[in-house]
């Protein structure tokens, strides 16, 4: 294992020390492991708190700032924060409006957040909360629930940061974001595995001229592993999945082409030349777009395809609002 | 005969700590096949910060503080599914041997154990042959309970007990998850031994040990 590290133990306390210094501007330590923007709390604006596992970043505590979130919970690495910090960063971003919590849907997170959301609730403060399951392949659509949270939430967000920015209600934001959650799908390919540094290993093995369809971005299996072959034939496999999941036939969309860390910025145009085309001969309209590492797994390699399918309310949203967070920019 | 103080269970979760870090890297290869391959990590983090609140403890400490100490240590420092659940876990420890100045009979540790069990299948949501950790640790409940109603020395039941949490881990390896990260795989997850069910036969492992020695 070659990572830029010290003990692997001390990774993520090292990690956020760092992390707090290089976005002061932005945000404030309110915790060992929470943050907050730096304004906080904004007066009458519902604060929107995400986090998770570290391990993935820019998600999810790249987003905190202007026009996404309020406050982020760092876990330990691919592991969910415990209850306290979320409690801390709800606590900072309470502004009088009331707090969403929007997070992947993974045991883990669903366990400590709601722990979290009783406890403040207990202290008088409204709590809401938002799962997020995009993750096409990680259930069968009956089972939609089941599914995991993975590249979605970048677009999802944008939608729930920018309502919560106007100072709509919490109910209003929490009515937009899970409108655009049940509305994105997203498909993803592994063609490595990640090494969690106190592990020291590689969670799992894929062979030279294997790729994993469907890999989570914890390295959980996917559906299929397939020998490796020409991109385009590969991102078409991800796309028909995602198109038979949900009709975006004709419809405007945001969408990213995510890195999951280890794939260089490259090779993702070139996975976003085909989505575009596939794009095209569907009369899909793409009103938004980006392409990058956002919802990472560490060193990984590969790529995951997200789709939104947009309403007029949801597109006005991403489309007219500045984002300004520690991790990500959108003028 | 030992004499299991509130000083004997603080040493004793030192040594469990020890146990499941010199087990680190067979629980998180166990986890890589079907889960994330963390589990090991995770165990370790949040029993390493249960020794260093064990070793703070003041020596006149009583079971219950000992063991409410390693809850909130282990709540602190680790999230995931497995903090909250340990942390339940020796909570209701701490809960059902308050007052008790020492954990002397089998009786005892049975209580504990029980109460550990049935703390994380209320929060866990999880069924016998879920393919969980509960999946060693009712199996080892049963023992122990059996043990108690039998009467007989102490420092054997708490190793037979471990040894009987380690057979029923081995056993994990015919079930198919149903609950955490694997459940998503159905029958692939099928042949794998279970992490959580693993490092549970540690731990009882780690208490005996740690009895045995004081």
């Amino acid at each position: 294992m070659k990572k830029l590290i010290n003990d692997p133990f001390d990774m993520v306390e090292e990690m956020v020390e760092g992390y707090v210094a290089a976005n002061d501007h932005i945000i404030k330590r309110v915790g060992k492991r929470s943050i907050a923007r730096a304004n906080s709390p904004i007066q009458g604006k519902v604060g929107i708190v995400v986090g998770g596992g570290s391990g993935h970043l820019p998600a999810f505590a790249g987003y905190v700032g202007k026009g996404m979130a309020d406050g982020a919970a760092f876990g330990n690495v691919f592991a969910s924060p415990p209850a306290k910090p979320v409690i801390e960063a709800t606590l900072a971003v309470n502004g009088g409006a009331g707090v969403m919590y929007t997070y992947g849907n993974y045991q883990g997170d669903c366990i400590n957040f709601d722990k979290a959301q009783d406890k403040c609730r207990e202290m008088g403060i409204k709590v809401q909360t938002v799962v997020l399951n995009d993750d096409v392949l990680s259930a069968p659509k009956d089972q939609a629930h089941k599914r995991r949270g993975i590249g979605g939430l970048f677009l999802v967000w944008h939608v729930a940061g920018a309502k919560a920015e106007q100072m709509a209600s919490l109910d209003e934001v929490v009515a937009v974001t899970n409108k655009a959650n049940s509305n994105t799908r997203t498909v993803g390919v592994g063609l490595t595995s990640c090494i969690v540094p106190a592990n020291g290993k590689p969670t799992f093995s894929l062979a030279d001229d294997e790729i994993e369809i469907g890999l989570g971005i914890h390295g959980e299996p996917g559906i299929k592993r397939v020998k490796i072959r020409p991109i385009d034939s590969v991102i078409d496999e991800i796309m028909d999945a995602i198109l038979a999941d949900l009709d975006y036939k004709g419809s405007d969309v945001a969408l990213l082409v995510n890195g999951l860390g280890g794939t260089p910025a490259e090779e993702l145009y070139v996975v976003y030349r085909r989505v575009k085309q596939i794009c095209d001969a569907n009369k899909i309209n793409i009103k938004f777009k980006h392409v990058g590492n956002q919802v990472t797994a560490l060193e990984m390699q590969g790529t995951s395809v997200s789709l939104l399918r947009l309403d007029s309310e949801m597109h006005d949203l991403i489309k007219h609002t500045t984002v300004d967070t520690c991790m990500y920019k959108k003028v | 005969m030992a004499n299991v103080t509130g000083a004997l269970v603080a040493k004793s979760l030192v040594l469990v700590a020890k146990k499941v870090e010199q087990n680190k890297d067979y629980l998180c290869e166990l986890d890589g096949e079907v889960g994330d391959g963390d589990h090991g990590v995770s165990m370790t983090i949040g029993m390493r910060a249960v020794s260093r609140a064990a070793k703070d403890l003041p020596a006149n400490c009583t079971p219950s503080e000992a063991l409410q100490s390693a809850a909130d240590a282990f709540a602190d420092e680790v999230g995931a599914t497995i903090g909250p659940l340990y942390e339940a876990a020796f909570a209701a420890a701490a809960e059902s041997v308050k007052g008790k100045q020492t954990l002397n009979e089998i009786g005892d540790w049975a209580i504990v154990y029980r109460s550990m069990a049935n703390a994380i299948q209320v929060l866990g949501k999880a069924q016998l042959g879920d393919k969980t950790l509960l999946d060693a640790f009712f199996p080892a409940v049963d023992h122990i309970q059996a043990l108690a109603t039998k009467g007989g020395d102490l420092q054997s039941a708490l190793l037979s007990t471990a040894e009987r949490a380690l057979k029923a881990a081995k056993d994990t390896r015919n079930l198919v998850a149903l609950k955490g990260r694997a459940s998503r795989l159905g029958d692939r997850a099928k042949g794998h031994q279970d992490a959580g069910a693993t490092s549970l036969a540690v731990v009882l492992k780690g208490f005996a040990d740690g009895v045995k020695k004081g």
